[in-house]
């Protein structure tokens, strides 16, 4: 892509006292594409995602760009003012509170004595569901979000990411312990992202969700970078293919 | 589940509230039933307005510490020595209400927030903090009180104690305060930002952070909360009898726990509701005066308690799903 990337990682390094959990990371996140980072248990997924959210920081060497700008200081409230939204596994929503408030938690719509304004909300949420195909017939906004199917508490988490502009949406394992319904539910909101004009950061265990929705692959690991390139014509059945290529290294070494 | 079979839905905020009131009622037929000479007469609501307010607002700021995923067994210390400060004041100034009411309530407040801190800045376990503190505080009234009973009854005629604790016709006029307070602190808890991030704090605190809401802050105030109630308490318990005592928060500690829990906030947090606190608070009181006033052994009253929390607890889970565990 032409676009200059939204991210850059120049050199990111992360160790845990003597142990390194990403090593010399090298990597581009463009607007509009869906990137699908896969990698066994402990390959740093999650430790480079943190990164990019802000929630923690690389060691010295190596830089983090936004937009071409080297980023000092970087974390979770710098991030989410540059558009950079994140969506965690398990930590997401408050599960006994309507789907707009948790929309809403922490960013509400208020009058000025602090008072939220539930049909401001409420609207808001109803568009923000329609632009990413939330098409549950049974919920209403009122509805609290231990009522909903995991797929729609996904749904729940991903619209409210996209809330106030965000430009790059990183998805922790959104698929994780979900009936195959469930998934392709899921899936399908991740698409619909895209057409919206987001970038998305997909990880996931599963390689068949990870190469249904991705325009490019990053395999990641023990903290390195083995493989990043486009999907192209690549099919699931060669995707998993090259995953056991770059584990069976692994455990051969 | 069976809300969408049956023909009229009711908003899942609205059950516990009404599952309250069903059992308010229902309790109000069987002590009618039994005893209808006593229960069909005015008197027997006049004395229950009396004391309600004061078990119903201090239970209010037990809702938002409960919703918050904490509990607070201080309050009843909170009172008495808020109380003191009220009382103290009052006989230094010879009589300046609004220096000792101002005084009071930041003592109470004061308090509140020496809890909020320690369980929140120190991790501390709110069940055994304030168990801790209930005990230190009343410990700290009697030291400086001395065992001894100041009574004002220069306040009696006082413009001050009737618009506070006066009457109109059959309606003491803390019945007024407490709906006002209720619908202020009913607005926060269900409207306001501020009542979301408790019921965040207390259902995924983890939620709540991820999204930049401050929750030790929250719960801080929460607990700051009971303290400002505790003074209201104890500065409208102490016009209603004119006299200060150092014991006069021990009669709240079981009561108002139980109003909250009737009045269907459960006790695992996340949620909660003012409007069901109010009729909890309404059918506690209403066993302590009624099982009197029906004729039994006030013995019975504990009795009659314990029946109620439990068949309570058993009805709120079978009209809210969940809401119990």
């Amino acid at each position: 892509m032409s676009n200059q990337p939204i991210v850059k990682l120049v050199n990111v390094n992360k160790s845990y006292g003597n142990v390194y959990a990403l090593e010399d990371i090298n990597l581009d996140f463009y607007p509009g594409e869906i990137v699908s980072l896969v990698g066994d248990n402990g390959a740093g997924k999650s430790t480079l995602t943190k990164i990019i959210s802000g929630t923690e920081g690389p060691d010295d060497k190596g830089q983090i760009m936004v937009d071409n700008q080297e980023v000092k200081n970087w974390n979770s409230a710098k991030a989410r003012a540059r558009g950079i939204e994140t969506v965690y596994q398990n930590r997401a929503l408050s599960e006994q509170q309507t789907i707009y408030d948790n929309v809403f938690l922490g960013r509400e719509i208020t009058n000025r004595f602090g008072f939220i304004n539930r049909k401001k909300e409420i609207e808001e949420t109803e568009a923000l569901m329609r632009k990413i195909g939330y098409t549950s017939k049974v919920w209403t906004p009122f509805s609290s979000v231990n009522k909903l199917s995991g797929g729609e508490r996904q749904g729940v988490a991903i619209s409210r990411a996209i809330l106030f502009e965000s430009r790059l949406v990183i998805l922790d394992e959104p698929t994780t312990a979900m009936a195959l319904t469930e998934a392709a539910e899921v899936l399908e909101f991740v698409r619909n992202l895209k057409k919206a004009g987001k970038s998305v950061i997909f990880i996931s265990h599963n390689p068949w969700d990870a190469h249904a929705v991705a325009d490019r692959f990053v395999i990641l690991e023990r903290g390195k970078i083995v493989f990043d390139g486009p999907k192209g014509s690549m099919s699931a059945d060669d995707f998993i293919a090259l995953l056991h290529k770059f584990a069976k290294k692994d455990i051969k070494s | 589940m069976s809300e969408q079979k049956k023909g009229i839905l009711i908003p899942e905020r609205l059950k516990p509230v009404l599952g309250a009131f069903i059992f308010f009622v229902v309790m109000l037929a069987a002590f009618i039933a039994s005893s209808p000479e006593v229960f069909l007469t005015i008197g027997i609501y006049s004395a229950v307005f009396l004391s309600l307010p004061l078990f119903a607002i201090m239970g209010m700021s037990l809702v938002f510490v409960t919703a918050a995923g904490e509990i607070d067994l201080a309050f009843p210390s909170i009172i008495p020595l808020s109380g003191l400060a009220f009382a103290w004041t009052l006989q230094q100034t010879n009589l300046n209400f609004i220096l000792a009411a101002i005084f009071s309530v930041v003592v109470g407040i004061s308090c509140g927030l020496l809890n909020g801190y320690l369980i929140t800045k120190l991790g501390l376990s709110s069940l055994i903090t304030t168990l801790g503190m209930n005990f230190a505080l009343i410990g700290l009234t009697n030291v400086l009180n001395n065992g001894e009973v100041r009574t004002f009854e220069e306040l009696n005629d006082t413009k001050i104690k009737s618009i506070l604790v006066g009457s109109f016709g059959p309606i003491p006029a803390q019945m007024f305060w407490m709906i006002a307070i209720a619908l202020v602190l009913g607005m926060i808890f269900h409207r306001h930002k501020f009542g979301l991030h408790v019921r965040v704090a207390g259902d995924n605190p983890e939620a709540g952070r991820a999204m930049g809401v401050n929750i030790e802050r929250t719960k801080i105030l929460c607990f700051a909360l009971v303290g400002l109630c505790a003074s209201i308490v104890g500065i409208l318990g102490i016009l209603l009898l004119s006299t200060y005592f150092s014991t006069m928060g021990e009669a709240y500690l079981l009561p108002t726990l139980a109003a909250v829990f009737v009045g269907g906030t459960p006790v695992t947090g996340g949620k909660g509701t003012i409007g069901g606190l109010v009729i909890g608070a309404a059918t506690v009181v209403f066993i302590q005066t009624g099982v009197v006033a029906a004729g039994l052994d006030g013995q019975w009253t504990s009795l009659g308690f314990g029946l109620v929390i439990v068949l309570s607890l058993l009805g709120h889970r079978k009209f809210s799903g969940r809401l119990t565990r």
